[in-house]
């Protein structure tokens, strides 16, 4: 077993399910969607990018792209969550936080393509 | 990250990431992730400790700000307690925080600092860079490995010629002490072994504007490689090789390097011209010689006699060989025991031809009989040595004609200062043959024709070139007659005119005069016609090796290219070249002949 292949998918499946679960529930309801698991999701998905930095197998470049598009759109509907209630200071309006969850939704799906290319990688290393 | 577990993935996949981007990546992830680690737990501490604000109401950051104060302490800019004062407990986080941060910071800063100052980094980092410059050299390009004194002098050659170089070179002092930045062309350079493929790909030998490689590092055996490496790589590409020793010189021949230059061997050749045809050298001198370099216009003299040849090394030995071919008499003085003894093994009956003595001390040169010899040739490969046998003997015999070898360039001067009659240095003719070889191949047929004619034809040669040159030093080049370089010349073929060499070697400003250069070599099909004759008539195809004034070529090529010119010196009418000028003159022509026939 090799630790840090461990570690490598750990990372990479908790930024998937921690941005699955801030993403499940209803779209416009703050309620549903809390600002302390979408900054967990962030950090999580930061350090599964930088995990991927260098990785020189085939499939490394497309691993290190879906995690740059996740991260790109994690952190926009940070960066609109921020406008909302810090600068606009409008508060976190229904299409506000449809924005922000369909955000995040482009994300999880961006994470799940990832993930699915770690199988895809893995069951080639075992032919 | 799984390249460990598949070595071979790890080595296809290489090639296509970049070097630099991706040792910078694997170095940074480690710093970057800490980093990420310290900042995700500070933000965290900061969200969870709850504070008061102005009013005194119970408050906790938000991530916002929470991130905000991160970035400023940990970047140690420090705005003060913002948005509102901190409470003791939210202050004691805060002082983990900072020291945290920054000693992340530090840590990431140290790995960069450490990766810029990495040999290994700065060697990726030279051959990228060394990469992109030989990829925008899009024109046709040598590469020269090796940029020792020999490797100096060819790179300048062809740079003054307006060819692009691209040069590999191991040791970086040589870098150094040729500077590169002088040259007329910018070349790229790499510091590398040469030998080793993957530079000479780097380098670009497989690119199809790679002219040819030209091997002249200091080792016989690197120039092998190198030259094998070439011709498998790029079969088409031209390859030359200096080397020294013989047997890797007959290794080098057999995959069919283009050419070998052996400095001692070219020497023994020029050297055995001088002994039997004076003229001969003095025509070699002036048309190889380098484009500033001073000529003379007296063939050396030399008087038949006995000669010692000082050391009998592979310079020695190449000599020696000469002197036996023209029978003339030797005494060798050889410092080296051994040597001696495989002289006296291979040479029996001429044992009493070696004398054993350095030949750097009046006793030796007189136990040789020097008073009595007509020349000394000191061979060494020591310089110091050189200069003193050379001095030792000028101050016994003054009349005795010196033949000095060089080694090294730095010692010009004082081989100057010696007066010696002949200054044999290898980079100087090594660099001399590969300028010919490369730049101009007609004129290495032309010499090995000529090194098989007589006297009384070098005079006549040395006439009729002194005639158009004077003083000056003479330029040689080549007139391809092809669509491409003579296009003039090509037309007037096709419409069924004759050109002869002499329509070509008129002035095409004042066709009255002669233009000051002579044609020394026609190549048709293969054959070679030497000093062909004036009223020889041109055919497409020709390659014609002129030998003149420089002012003279570029005239040259004007009948070459320009309708107007050639039809000028050939006087014929000038056809009109643009439409307007074509239309009007067939309309003048027609009202003409419609008058003539009223």
């Amino acid at each position: 077993m090799n630790s840090e292949k461990v570690l490598f998918s750990f990372f990479m499946i908790l930024a998937l399910t921690l941005n699955f679960g801030f993403f499940i529930g209803e779209m416009d309801d703050p309620q549903h969607h809390n600002v302390y698991e979408l900054f967990a999701v962030i950090v999580v998905n930061l350090i599964a990018t930088i995990l991927k930095f260098g990785d020189r197998s085939r499939l490394g470049p497309m691993l290190l792209a879906t995690s740059l598009v996740a991260l790109v759109q994690l952190i926009s509907a940070a960066i609109v969550w921020t406008f909302a209630v810090h600068v606009h200071e409008t508060g976190l309006t229904p299409s506000t936080m449809v924005t922000i969850v369909s955000l995040s939704g482009g994300a999880v799906l961006a994470n799940i393509i990832s993930v699915m290319l770690l199988m895809i990688e893995t069951t080639m290393l075992r032919r | 990250m799984m390249s460990n577990e598949e070595p071979d993935r790890h080595e296809t996949s290489e090639e296509a990431i970049n070097p630099v981007v991706s040792m910078i990546m694997l170095r940074m992830r480690t710093p970057l992730i800490i980093l990420i680690t310290v900042y995700a737990i500070t933000i965290i501490g900061l969200l969870l400790i709850s504070g008061v604000d102005d009013q005194g109401n119970p408050w906790r950051m938000s991530i916002f700000h929470a991130l905000y104060y991160v970035s400023f302490t940990a970047t140690t800019i420090g705005f003060g307690e913002i948005p509102y004062a901190l409470n003791d407990a939210q202050r004691l986080w805060v002082l983990c925080t900072i020291y945290m941060t920054v000693i992340a910071w530090l840590f990431a800063i140290g790995n960069i600092l450490a990766l810029v100052q990495n040999p290994i980094f700065k060697k990726a980092l030279n051959e990228n860079r060394f990469k992109n410059q030989v990829g925008k050299i899009h024109e046709p390009f040598y590469l020269v490995c090796g940029l020792g004194e020999t490797g100096y002098e060819v790179v300048k050659a062809l740079t003054s010629e307006h060819y692009r170089v691209v040069v590999i070179e191991k040791d970086p002092e040589s870098l150094l002490d040729a500077n590169l930045h002088d040259l007329q062309e910018f070349v790229p350079c790499l510091i590398a072994d040469a030998s080793v493929p993957r530079y000479l790909k780097l380098a670009g030998i497989t690119k199809d504007n790679c002219n040819g490689v030209i091997a002249t590092t200091a080792s016989d055996e690197t120039n092998l490689k190198i030259a094998i490496s070439s011709k498998l790589l790029h079969p088409e590409g031209k390859v030359v090789c200096r080397s020294d020793i013989h047997s890797y010189e007959e290794n080098m021949r057999s995959f069919n390097t283009d050419h070998v230059v052996n400095p001692f061997q070219t020497f023994a050749d020029i050297f055995s011209m001088l002994l039997h045809t004076p003229s001969l050298h003095l025509i070699f001198d002036w048309l190889t010689g380098a484009p500033e370099s001073q000529i003379t216009d007296e063939p050396l003299k030399l008087n038949y006699g006995r000669w010692i040849l000082c050391s009998y090394g592979r310079f020695g030995h190449v000599l020696y060989q000469k002197f036996l071919e023209h029978d003339i008499d030797t005494t060798i003085l050889e410092p080296d025991e051994t040597v001696y003894e495989s002289f006296k093994r291979d040479y029996i009956d001429q044992a009493d031809k070696m004398i054993i003595g350095t030949g750097i001390d009046e006793r030796s040169l007189k136990k040789a009989d020097i008073e009595n010899a007509v020349g000394i040739i000191a061979g060494g490969n020591d310089d110091s040595n050189n200069l003193s046998t050379i001095m030792t003997a000028r101050q016994i015999n003054p009349d005795i004609f010196v033949v000095a070898r060089q080694n090294l360039r730095h010692n010009s001067e004082l081989f100057h200062k010696t007066k010696a009659d002949l200054v044999m240095q290898p980079r100087e003719i090594t660099a001399r043959m590969i300028r010919v070889l490369f730049l101009n191949p007609l004129l290495n047929e032309y010499l090995t024709i000529a090194k098989k004619q007589d006297e009384e034809w070098s005079n006549i040669v040395i006439s009729r070139l002194s005639a158009v040159i004077g003083e000056c030093k003479p330029h040689t080049w080549t007139a391809e007659i092809n669509e491409k370089e003579a296009p003039a010349v090509i037309n007037s073929i096709t419409l069924g005119r004759t050109i002869s060499l002499n329509h070509l070697t008129q002035d095409p400003i004042s066709k009255d005069h002669k233009l000051k250069c002579v044609a020394l070599l026609l190549e048709r099909n293969g054959d070679y016609q030497i000093m062909p004759d004036d009223t020889t008539p041109i055919q497409s195809g020709d390659h014609i090796l002129f030998c003149g004034m420089l002012e003279a070529m570029n005239s040259m090529h004007w009948t070459l290219k320009v309708m107007s010119s050639l039809n000028y010196v050939m006087s014929f009418e000038n056809e009109p070249e643009s439409y307007l000028w074509r239309k009007l003159k067939q309309a003048y022509k027609g009202k003409e002949r419609r008058e003539k026939l009223r």
